[in-house]
């Protein structure tokens, strides 16, 4: 195989191809524009991943238990682990891995009543949500189980994306992410007998929840219609951020953790 | 970040009428940067009047063969197969990048695995790559491989593809399409399309019993393909593509960036192109960046680390001069060709005009 320009009757507009769910699978031709978004779509999750571990790191001090311990630490490597796995995708467009590590400063965060445009604010790509601090071992359990079920429904969507060689890397990082998300529900189901703690953690719910919504992005957005049509996104945000809802919904429910 | 080496051409073979296969060796030093994994390609360079043209050619060698070799079917206008095919001499010396590419699945030489393979033309290259290392490598596995092509002359590895049948038989089975030619089999002629895909998932192959299907070829086929086999139960992480997009990037005449740092002086009309659509809008010289200057005037220009690591801010020059401040992104080539990191893009001239669209 080869990239040198055949134009024949057997090829077709890349636009076409992408439209009608065909992958690209090599850094080399892919259009600057697909390149753009791509790399975008790319440094949101590393940033996410590298932000979301170096805050959970305290909470591996904050732990009660040697499991809980565990847990915690465990999450916190496995994140950066996702992270690298994207990072190495990345360098093959030419990013420096190890400049891109120390280009900001991950466990930097806002005050805890700050007011974060969900929109990014200059710095790094981080969603939103990962500029807020946590602040104690409950409030580190509902927000990385809320955040982790927002991620599971997120990288569900994105196991189609349209880079091959990123769908792939997605589909092995899923189960782990949904793992992470399980020993978060396994923590809540230990506070939730407690009343203190079940009220603590409540709080925490009602802290989280709208800041994790706000993740899935805009109902409208511009720019999951241009991913969709070159394929790197399929599911819109507020689809995602419905399923999430429920299923976040569902599980809170049961454990009375809403209000 | 991945650097080109000068590999010796050791034996070049007339594969068809217009393919060759190239044998390259690299120095003793550079051995083990080239230890490729089947599948993988290899990105060359050359200089034409000029003009860097860059072309990654997929391996075709096993692990087992202990060379690197390329196929370069000759495209027409195709400056650099052209060459290859007409003017590469053994002896020459060619600038190559360590093998790139994630068209494999990991070998497993105790398991029992049933790989199917479809290559259009020149796209048999990494799957012949495949082709013979798994066989090779894992002894209880088995290949079925559709081949399609205009006729049997155009057949790359015609006489290859023949001995490896007879040397794993019961193991290795290929089937030819060929478009242009009648065959005993109805079947076998013409393009593979939904319904011949049907038909050959009906009568052929058994698609519930395949582990990975790989495909390489052009872009329509690889889709009806890729849909057959979905509508035959395979999951998208059983089914693996080669693709490297047809399209080339423009060929820019190359750009002398000024090294001349920034006046702090005055303004620059700007204009940036984004997704089709162009703004003008006027920014201070006073060291901002025009990536900067571009999202204050409302563009959702695409960036990331803002520091001139990542590359997702990458447009390029079309007007004027700009000083790049940082760079650890960009290669040589691409800074000539007039790509900028936008986000370390600082305007020298009055004037400069810039798309992310090229």
């Amino acid at each position: 195989m080869t990239n040198e320009a055949v134009l024949d009757e057997d090829t077709m507009p890349l636009a076409d191809y992408l439209a009608r769910g065909g992958k690209l699978t090599s850094p080399n031709n892919v259009p600057p524009r697909y390149r753009a978004e791509l790399l975008r779509l790319m440094s949101s999750f590393v940033d996410s991943e590298l932000a979301g571990s170096a805050g959970f790191a305290d909470a591996i001090n904050w732990a009660p238990g040697l499991k809980e311990r565990i847990a915690a630490s465990r999450i916190t490597l496995e994140k950066v682990d996702h992270a690298e796995q994207v990072l190495d995708l990345m360098s093959d467009f030419g990013t420096d891995k190890a400049l891109y590590n120390k280009a900001h400063s991950w466990s930097a965060r806002q005050p805890r009543d700050a007011k974060v445009d969900a929109k990014r604010q200059g710095g790094d790509m981080r969603l939103s949500v990962f500029h807020y601090p946590l602040q104690g071992w409950t409030d580190a359990v509902v927000m990385n189980f809320l955040m982790g079920l927002a991620t599971v429904h997120q990288l569900k969507d994105l196991n189609q994306t349209s880079y091959q060689p990123l769908g792939e890397v997605f589909r092995k990082i899923l189960p782990r992410e949904q793992r992470h998300m399980e020993l978060g529900l396994e923590g809540l189901q230990v506070l939730a007998v407690d009343e203190t703690a079940r009220q603590e953690a409540q709080s925490s719910v009602a802290y989280w929840l709208p800041k994790v919504s706000e993740t899935f992005g805009p109902a409208k957005s511009e720019r999951f219609d241009r991913l969709k049509q070159i394929g790197l996104r399929q599911t819109d945000n507020e689809t995602l951020r419905a399923a999430w809802q429920a299923d976040a919904n569902e599980r809170l429910n049961e454990l009375k953790l809403t209000k | 970040m991945a650097r080109f080496h000068a590999l010796q051409v050791t034996d070049i073979r007339r594969d068809t009428r217009d393919a060759v296969v190239v044998t390259l060796k690299p120095d003793a030093a550079d051995r083990a940067t080239f230890d490729f994994i089947q599948g993988q390609y290899l990105t060359f360079r050359r200089d034409f009047d000029g003009e860097e043209l860059r072309r990654s050619y997929s391996i075709c060698a096993g692990k087992d063969e202990g060379c690197l070799k390329v196929g370069i079917k000759r495209v027409e206008g195709g400056a650099f197969s052209t060459w290859a095919n007409e003017e590469l001499r053994v002896g020459d010396r060619l600038d190559v990048m360590p093998p790139m590419g994630r068209f494999f699945t990991e070998l497993e030489p105790e398991k029992v695995k049933s790989y199917l393979g479809f290559a259009g033309g020149s796209g048999i290259t990494p799957v012949l790559s495949i082709i013979k290392t798994v066989l090779a490598r894992e002894p209880k596995s088995t290949f079925t491989l559709i081949y399609a092509n205009r006729q049997t002359s155009s057949i790359m590895f015609r006489e290859e593809l023949e001995d490896l049948k007879n040397s794993y038989l019961g193991r290795f089975s290929v089937i030819h399409i060929l478009e242009t030619e009648t065959q005993d089999i109805d079947l076998f002629t013409g393009r593979i399309d939904a319904e011949k895909m049907e038909l050959l998932l009906r009568l052929w192959v058994d698609a519930e019993e395949v582990d990975t299907a790989f495909i390489c070829g052009p872009e329509p086929m690889m889709l009806t393909i890729a849909d057959s086999l979905r509508k035959h139960g395979l999951a998208d992480e059983q089914i693996r593509f080669e693709l490297f997009a047809s399209s080339q990037p423009g060929r820019a005449k190359a750009r002398t960036l000024s090294q001349v740092a920034a006046t702090g002086a005055g303004t620059c009309e700007v204009s940036v192109t984004l997704d089709g659509s162009t703004r003008n809008f006027q920014m201070e010289k006073n060291g901002s960046s025009v990536l900067e200057a571009a999202i204050a005037n409302s563009m959702d220009a695409p960036y990331s680390c803002k520091a001139g690591v990542c590359s997702t801010c990458r447009a390029k020059v079309i007007e004027g001069e700009v000083e790049m401040e940082v760079n650890h992104a960009l290669e040589d080539y691409e800074v000539r060709a007039g790509y900028v990191l936008s986000c370390q893009c600082i305007p020298v001239s009055d004037k400069v005009v810039i798309s992310y669209d090229e």
